[in-house]
């Protein structure tokens, strides 16, 4: 017991470290943490250099193989081939640059678009406050996937059309939660200080309010990145996403399903991708949220 | 002497935490007596609160760790019962009051309900069964005790629909329901106005002596262990340091911390109180208010129409001289905090006059001009800090919008750190890296940093320990001096104001009931509150206790008449 470090500060025994190193500490024993970024990092470097891993680039495009069609797999196609005689694997490869695509595409605009919102609605208060909140839930009471389809189907579908209707669904759950986070912190000291300092709204808003929400705004995108990437791939598996030849994940379990049960690779295959990339962002994002202490 | 009823022999404490252990408490050791009051003073962090936790059996563990010692009730050794046995001794034997009596109830539940679950669970764990109305019959007998009358009002209300010292009233009954033999208060009041903490003290003394209880309280505060202990333990950093008789300790302290603590404490009356004068010589104020009121409308209802009237601050007439340390005391809810922020301009006033420097306030508010002329510094520097900032960052932001040019602020921050003697490499920290006391500094230089020639300061130690609170004080006398500042003090502390300001005005719901020179109004208090509130200030030592104004109860009465009433307000 004399070997233990004799800690006679205050009662906090976390004083001898910075927050920072404490975050990354807290990361690195969070096991499922560390196996989310793994998978999500393994989904990024396989979207990027598909074009180098992709046993037949080839593949990706409107190629056919008959000799090959429908081939179990094996070390040549380690997914098997489908009913053209493409390679899975290789089109599974190009389906996650679709997939991260539409997450990025998608959060992108969402993220921001609702985060501003949200802070507008929670600093200001008032007519403004009503008008964007009674919109939001507004937004909220429509059904998701038939507000998509109506869209997509009014406007034709393909990758930017899919990635336009699901950015009008998503951005109204970073408004709510940060709409909450700010009407929390208006109660503190530093918001009023701020405006005593004679601050500006854009300062109050982007500098001292935002700050406090980057935490809570990590942890929800990556926990969103994951229901992007499902969500998209619902809208292809209904026919109304990405259209063949792109590789889509989606259309891919669509297709593929039609041969099930006996080809069932066809729509494993891309399915278990689908769940790979979904697990990884879930992974990830809980453990940031146990490493950067935040509630949603 | 017989063996004592509560003995912690040696108690080492570690916590586990991010892969290092550390020692918390080191080898504490006091015991309690039968019938026998005993405090543990300390500052915050200084392991009070874990020792008391690990009597009772609450503190987590992990991440704590017992790594040796023992804790004796009535001859048995705690540490070493199965939790069942642990169980039984909940509020049978040891009985514990904790320190905020909103946070230790649930809300929605009724008082009533909560009470009987303490009984009913203790008849289970007795292998008793007792029928609901004599539960309830035993549970009202002990609302007596606790000076609450209305037994039946009081379990068929909500706890919010009850006032604070109620509430306080209501958890020693809980604490007392199952007849235990050993009380534990964990700072009893601190967190309730002085009058009512008075009133609070008093009852758990008579409390002890009528039921012959022993009593361990916890506390930072001198004045509530004079009045409450007859053995007192000094701990600091998770050591006792001193122990003795509350006499021999108060009268004549020993170790080095002991006495600082004791130096720290503003006394209220005798040789030690500091007079504070103004001697600058000007005739225009510098914050005149007349007739200042403020009254705050309920909305409410299917046209938003006006459904409730409260005057937070009516009918305020006072000058403040530029050189002044200007006192605004006053308890909870008195309309003080109302006050300030209508000098700021933060709040408008509804009727009266408010001028700062002979303008109207609601002319200037929100001015550059304005804001170079009064800055307010904040209760709570935890709050009133961005915590995701640096230090650095939340110094410039009074500089960047009153025009202060871009170059210099860099060199300006450095000018203020060193102004409230902090190292100019602490800019680039963030606020959790920093003391309670680093912070309010922080918060103080932030408000100086337009030079401002009057500060507003809203309780700025009141969340700080006492011994940082003297250095705090010392700093912003120092300021004061250099910088020719004007001062607003908003507290309910009046020990501190007797020693830090040169006039003061007493507030009572909303109104200021007595105002004048410090000396005066504490010499000589005319107004039957201000001898309330100065009577029940807990001192540190016999000859302050006497010179306080002597009130009846009667008189008391009079004047507190609502504070206790169902509903508080």
């Amino acid at each position: 017991m004399s070997a233990l470090p004799d800690g006679d500060g205050p009662l906090s025994p976390t004083r001898s470290m910075t927050a920072r190193q404490m975050a990354r500490w807290r990361f690195t024993r969070n096991p499922s943490a560390m196996i989310g970024a793994f998978i999500v990092l393994s989904v990024f470097v396989a979207a990027i250099f598909a074009p180098w891993l992709a046993p037949s680039p080839e593949s990706a495009g409107s190629f056919v193989d008959f000799r090959n069609r429908h081939a179990p797999p094996s070390w040549d196609n380690p997914m098997g081939t489908d009913n053209v005689g493409r390679d899975i694997l290789s089109r599974v490869l190009y389906g996650y640059r679709v997939s991260l695509g539409l997450v990025v595409g998608v959060l992108g605009v969402a993220v921001p678009l609702g985060v501003v919102l949200g802070l507008c609605a929670g600093y200001f208060g008032g007519w403004i406050e009503t008008g964007i909140m009674r919109f939001t839930d507004v937004m909220l009471a429509l059904p998701p996937l038939a507000m998509a389809l109506a869209i997509t189907a009014v406007l034709s579908p393909n990758l930017v059309n899919a990635m336009i209707a699901i950015t009008l669904l998503w951005w109204t759950w970073h408004t709510r939660l940060i709409y909450r986070i700010v009407k929390a912190q208006m109660n503190e000291d530093y918001v009023e200080a701020a405006k005593v300092a004679g601050a500006t709204h854009r300062h109050i808003l982007f500098r001292e309010l935002l700050p406090n929400c980057i935490p809570a705004i990590a942890v929800k995108s990556s926990l969103d990145a994951g229901f992007v990437i499902l969500f998209g791939a619902s809208l292809s598996f209904l026919g109304l996403g990405i259209q063949p030849p792109t590789p889509d994940l989606g259309t891919m379990v669509a297709t593929g399903s039609e041969y099930m049960p006996d080809m069932w690779w066809q729509a494993v295959m891309p399915g278990l991708a689908i769940l790979y990339a979904i697990l990884g962002f879930n992974l990830l994002g809980d453990g940031l949220r146990d490493m950067l202490d935040v509630e949603l | 002497m017989s063996a004592p009823l509560l003995e912690v022999a040696d108690l080492t404490i570690g916590f586990r935490a991010y892969g290092t252990q550390r020692r918390i408490l080191h080898g504490v050791s006091l015991t309690v007596g039968e019938g026998e009051r005993v405090s543990l003073i300390g500052q915050s962090g200084s392991g009070k609160t874990v020792t008391m936790r690990t009597i009772i059996g609450t503190l987590p563990m992990p991440p704590g760790v017992v790594e040796g010692g023992a804790i004796r009730y009535d001859g048995r050794s705690l540490l070493d019962l199965s939790r069942q046995e642990r169980n039984r001794l909940k509020g049978t034997g040891i009985s514990i009051i904790l320190q905020d009596p909103m946070l230790s109830f649930n809300p929605v539940l009724t008082v009533g309900r909560q009470m009987d679950d303490i009984v009913r669970f203790a008849d289970i764990r007795e292998g008793r069964t007792r029928p609901r109305a004599e539960r309830r019959a035993h549970i009202v007998e002990t609302l007596w005790k606790v000076q609450l009358p209305e037994g039946d009002r009081i379990l068929g209300s909500y706890p919010m629909m009850l006032s604070g010292g109620m509430r306080q009233r209501v958890l020693i009954g809980m604490a007392l329901l199952n007849k235990p033999r050993l009380l534990i208060a964990d700072e009893p009041g601190t967190a309730l106005d002085v009058t009512t903490q008075a009133e609070i003290l008093a009852l758990l003394n008579r409390l002890v002596a009528e039921e012959g209880l022993s009593l361990l309280l916890i506390t930072h505060n001198l004045g509530v262990v004079r009045e409450m202990a007859d053995r007192v333990y000094v701990m600091e950093k998770g050591r006792i340091v001193e122990e003795g008789t509350r006499a021999t300790v108060f009268a004549n302290p020993v170790h080095p911390y002991t006495r600082r603590l004791m130096e720290a404490v503003p006394p209220l009356y005798g040789l030690g109180v500091r007079t504070v004068t103004n001697l600058r010589e000007s005739r225009a104020p510098a914050i005149e208010a007349d007739g200042a009121g403020k009254a705050f409308l309920t909305r409410g209802g299917w046209f938003n129409q006006v459904t409730g009237r409260f005057q937070a601050v009516n009918d305020v007439s006072l000058k403040i001289m530029p050189g002044d340390i200007f006192g605004i005391a006053g308890e909870s809810g008195s309309g003080k905090t109302t006050l300030a922020k209508m000098m700021l301009g933060l709040i408008k006033p509804t009727s009266g006059i408010l001028e700062v420097e002979g303008r109207a306030v609601s002319a200037l508010a929100g001015t550059e001009e304005f804001r170079k002329l009064i800055q307010i510094v904040y209760q709570n520097p935890g709050s009133s800090l961005n915590p995701r900032r640096t230090v650095a960052d939340q110094l410039a932001v009074p500089l960047k919008f009153t025009g202060h040019e871009t170059a210099g602020i860099g060199r300006r921050i450095g000018e203020l750190l060193e102004m409230v003697d902090l190292p100019a490499d602490y800019a680039n920290m963030y606020p959790h890296e920093l003391s309670g006391g680093q912070k309010q500094r922080v918060a103080i230089a932030r408000a100086l940093s337009v030079r401002p020639r009057i500060l507003v300061l809203d309780e700025p130690t009141s969340a700080l320990d006492v011994l940082v609170q003297s250095t705090v004080i010392d700093l912003l006398h120092r300021l004061r001096e250099e910088l020719d500042l004007t001062y607003v003090f908003i507290s309910h502390d009046l020990s501190l104001m007797r020693n830090f300001c040169n006039r003061v005005a007493v507030m009572l719901r909303g109104e200021v009931v007595e105002q004048g020179a410090v000396a005066e109004i504490f010499d000589a208090p005319r107004h039957p509150y201000t001898r309330a509130l100065l009577s029940a200030i807990p001192v540190i030592s016999e000859q302050e206790e006497a010179l306080k104004p002597q009130v009846t109860k009667q008189e008391r009465a009079a004047v507190l008449a609502t504070s206790t009433a169902l509903g508080g307000h």
